[in-house]
């Protein structure tokens, strides 16, 4: 096997329009926690620059620091130069496994494959939801099924609660996220979701995950799925809660909803009628800084990534002084509430979960 | 290597580095110049600094401090290698005094940092370089940034009260105070401050610091005729009125605008964006209009004036997309910054085109008209010799231009490793004589940050 990258002209005009100007140091996550170069996408960039004119060469060092990114694209709203590190990372991640630079995905495309799962979880819990025909289709994902399954039950009960006419599938991984480090999607499985899907008849599908909502609208392998896809925040927002809280909410806009697939409003005009007294953080829409938990970090670099969450959640908590943190991502959500300390009094949720609570507190009170 | 082991025993295994892959980005800024260091040390204190000094002194190992690396100039670039200092990780605010008008760091704090704690109290620390989200302030020390606002608050030299530095044979020095006046000694700051790290290690600075103006308005002007243009530019900076900035952007920076982005321009040589600002609306408009009274003395093709915050944003935009559509229009760049009095800016501009043109290359001119500081954006292809050669040429001759207008080679980039071959058009034999007796007075084994400026 040769060691030799191809850099195709996309990848080499890219590498060659990063100007060095180092304007990434001040949004990078990661480089927020190290303050080493090779940490930012100036520095992964300058590798590549090195590798693609033989000056260094394919090591397992530059491999790694390819893979230390949460494609978080805030550099890439901020470079003045017009490039989107990000995408050249994931293409380079795919070109260094090409050579023979295997990571520990790998490893995880086979969990996928056998469970249909990127935990290797054996049992999923299906929450009792009716399955069969329905005008909406619920996607959950593999965090929010395995991870947080008491958020989702409060989501799925919300869509009770305001009467929507849902279903839910036996799903499997979306498998997107393998395009990401170095490999590619689980055509298998895509075609599993694809055919289960198909069979509720749904008009839409409606995906609480902002990663698999990307995947589904994004992907070839989707492409045929012949339904109107929704992120969660999209299909509530012309809904009518009924509901308040008093309390000082503020909003973490997850990479994947935001600078990804560009929903930055939505999720905003439903906290504005079940919160009055709305905040905003200092970096927010597309300045917002990443949660950690994107790219593949939290597998690949795990205390990087409860570190960056514990940097904006403490960042939040001490700019905004809400009481309630909300978000609409089961990765974000997860790694917020791993990173949580107990001394911080904060309550982090899912937009969806929360106001399911605040329904079911109405609820109560109105049976007293 | 015993060396190595040293470095090691300073700041601890996981502060130094001589991993290949992390010394490749140390071999950059963002400037052409490319030379691999042969370690990285991130110190934490003073002291660690002054451990590393001493070793490289001892040992004769080249050091080049660091802080974000934007060094438009090769500045930062270890051309002789050594150890690379990387000072990020001295980033504390140690002390913001209102009452006596003064900010402490330590030399890695980012300019914006600083600034975003000196808005809680109303206050700022003025300079502004493009690049304060990122910058630091002990770099902002060695290379004496400045910024768009240069004409009216001057660059970081104004503001600088004290330092602390070590020096090349590793003892602490203070300089300065904590005064608003001071003429006690020697003024041997002010020698640090654009020293580009040859000299020594600024490690804390004490900087003064301004009452944040409350507001600002915002014009932009268009010329058919650049004398015009010029006219307009050094009779408002005569006018007894100072404006907080004064941009210009030259017909080649005007069209690349026009061409990606879709900012609304019409055809005009030169186009001019300014701001009054203050403490008071009154004050902010009183000035502007005496600027729009000489702008529109000098045949103006447009002018539109902004108030709210939006419209402002609205007329920053051709000037805040330049540099960004021009590196994009390009493979390769190279970003000057001659800088020349005030009423020569217009010969500047005819000069670089004729010079562009004589080349050919592109070459686009924008920067702060009012103290003179342009920056000529050289568009080339880094992988065709025949074109790295024009742009050497070109650069030759902007040099010796801004020279002939009793210019000089560099405003606030810095002379590095780019322009150290034309010092000497600008520094008499005399001067050079001095600078390099300077700096082996203070660097006897010359490990500071050598190679650069034609010192050696």
């Amino acid at each position: 096997m040769t060691n030799k990258i191809q850099f195709d002209e996309k990848q080499r005009k890219a590498i060659t329009q990063c100007s060095r100007c180092g304007f990434c140091r001040a949004v990078c996550p990661i480089f927020d926690l190290t303050k080493r170069p090779i940490t930012n996408a100036r520095g992964k960039m300058i590798l590549l620059k090195e590798v693609m004119e033989d000056k260094l060469p394919v090591t397992e060092g530059v491999a790694q620091a390819l893979l230390r990114c949460t494609t978080c694209m805030n550099c890439t709203v901020n470079c003045p130069s017009g490039v989107d590190p990000q995408e050249v990372f994931k293409a380079a991640r795919k070109d260094f496994v090409g050579v023979g630079f295997d990571n520990l995905f790998k490893k995880m495309g086979e969990v996928i494959e056998k469970y249909g799962n990127i935990y290797g979880e054996e049992e999923r819990y299906d929450w009792g939801h009716q399955k069969g025909n329905a005008t909406y289709v619920l996607f959950v994902g593999c965090v929010g099924t395995y991870r947080e399954e008491e958020s989702v039950e409060e989501t799925i009960r919300l869509l009770d609660l305001l009467k929507v006419d849902f279903t839910m599938i036996d799903e499997v991984c979306c498998s997107g996220v393998m395009e990401d480090v170095g490999y590619t999607i689980k055509k298998e499985l895509a075609q599993r979701n694809v055919q289960e899907l198909q069979k509720t008849n749904a008009k839409t599908l409606i995906t609480t995950c902002p990663y698999c909502y990307r995947v589904f609208k994004e992907h070839p392998s989707y492409k045929d799925l012949g339904m109107e896809i929704k992120h969660i925040t999209q299909f509530l927002k012309d809904f009518d809660f009924g509901v308040k809280t008093d309390k000082k909410v503020t909003y973490h806009d997850p990479c994947d909803l935001g600078r990804h697939a560009n929903i930055y409003d939505e999720p905003r005009e439903i906290i504005r009628k079940i919160a009055p007294n709305f905040v905003e953080p200092r970096r927010t829409r597309e300045n917002a800084m990443c949660c950690g938990s994107g790219g593949g970090l939290r597998g690949s670099f795990p205390e990087d990534s409860i570190e960056i969450s514990r940097n904006r959640l403490s960042q939040i908590i001490e700019e905004t002084g809400a009481e309630i943190l909300l978000t609409e991502c089961p990765s974000c959500l997860h790694n917020f509430r791993n990173a949580k300390l107990r001394k911080q009094k904060i309550e982090i949720y899912n937009i969806t979960e929360f106001i399911a609570q605040l329904l079911q507190e109405k609820q109560k009170k109105e049976a007293a | 290597m015993q060396e190595k082991q040293k470095l090691i025993e300073i700041v601890g295994q996981e502060h130094f580095t001589d991993q290949i892959e992390e010394l490749v980005p140390y071999s950059y800024d963002a400037s052409m110049n490319v030379h691999r260091p042969d370690g990285v040390v991130w110190p934490e204190t003073t002291e660690q600094v002054v451990e590393i000094v001493r070793f490289a002194n001892e040992y004769k190992v080249p050091i080049v401090p660091r802080g974000a690396g934007t060094s438009l100039s090769g500045g930062v670039i270890p051309i002789k290698g050594g150890i690379v200092m990387d000072l990020s990780r001295m980033n504390r605010i140690l002390e913001i005094s209102i009452e006596n008008r003064y900010a402490h760091v330590q030399a890695g704090v980012v300019c914006d940092d600083l600034n975003r704690e000196l808005a809680k109290h109303g206050f700022v620390f003025p300079p502004d370089p493009a690049s304060s989200s990122v910058s630091t302030i002990g770099g902002n020390v060695a290379t004496n940034a400045g910024g768009i606002k240069g004409a009216k608050y001057g660059t970081t030299r104004d503001y600088v009260l004290g330092l602390q530095v070590v020096l090349p044979t590793g003892a602490i020095m203070h300089t300065g105070s904590y005064t608003m006046k001071c003429v006690s000694g020697y003024d041997l700051a002010k020698l640090f401050i654009g020293a580009e790290g040859t000299l020594g290690v600024i490690t804390e600075v004490t900087l003064k610091i301004n009452p944040l103006p409350r507001h600002a308005m915002t014009a932009v002007a268009t010329f058919a005729k650049l004398e015009d243009a010029g006219k307009a530019i050094f009779q408002t900076m005569t006018s007894g009125v100072l404006p907080s900035v004064m941009e210009i952007l030259d017909k080649v920076t005007l069209k690349s605008v026009k061409e990606n982005t879709d900012i609304d321009l019409p055809d005009a040589e030169a186009m001019i964006l300014t701001e009054t600002d203050g403490f008071t609306w009154e004050e902010v408009e009183a000035q502007m209009e005496v600027v729009l009274r000489v702008f529109k003395e000098n045949n103006p093709i447009t002018i539109k004036t902004a108030k709210d915050e939006k419209d402002r944003l609205n007329l920053w935009k051709a000037r805040k997309s330049s540099y960004a559509t021009l590196a994009r229009a390009s493979n390769s760049f190279v970003l000057d910054d001659v800088t020349v009095p005030i009423s020569k800016i217009p010969n500047l501009l005819v000069g670089i085109q004729e010079i562009a043109q004589r080349h050919g290359l592109v070459v686009a001119t924008y920067g702060h008209a009012g103290d003179g500081n342009l920056h000529p954006q050289i568009l080339y292809d880094e992988y065709h010799p025949e074109q790295v050669e024009k742009m050497e040429k070109v650069e030759e001759d902007l040099f010796k231009l801004a020279i002939s207008l009793n210019g000089t080679l560099t405003g606030e980039h810095g002379i590095g490793l780019s322009k150290a071959n034309y010092m000497t058009l600008e520094h008499d034999p005399v001067e050079m004589a001095l600078m390099k007796q300077i700096k082996r007075t203070l660097d006897p084994n010359n490990i500071m940050n050598p190679g650069k400026r034609a010192l050696d």
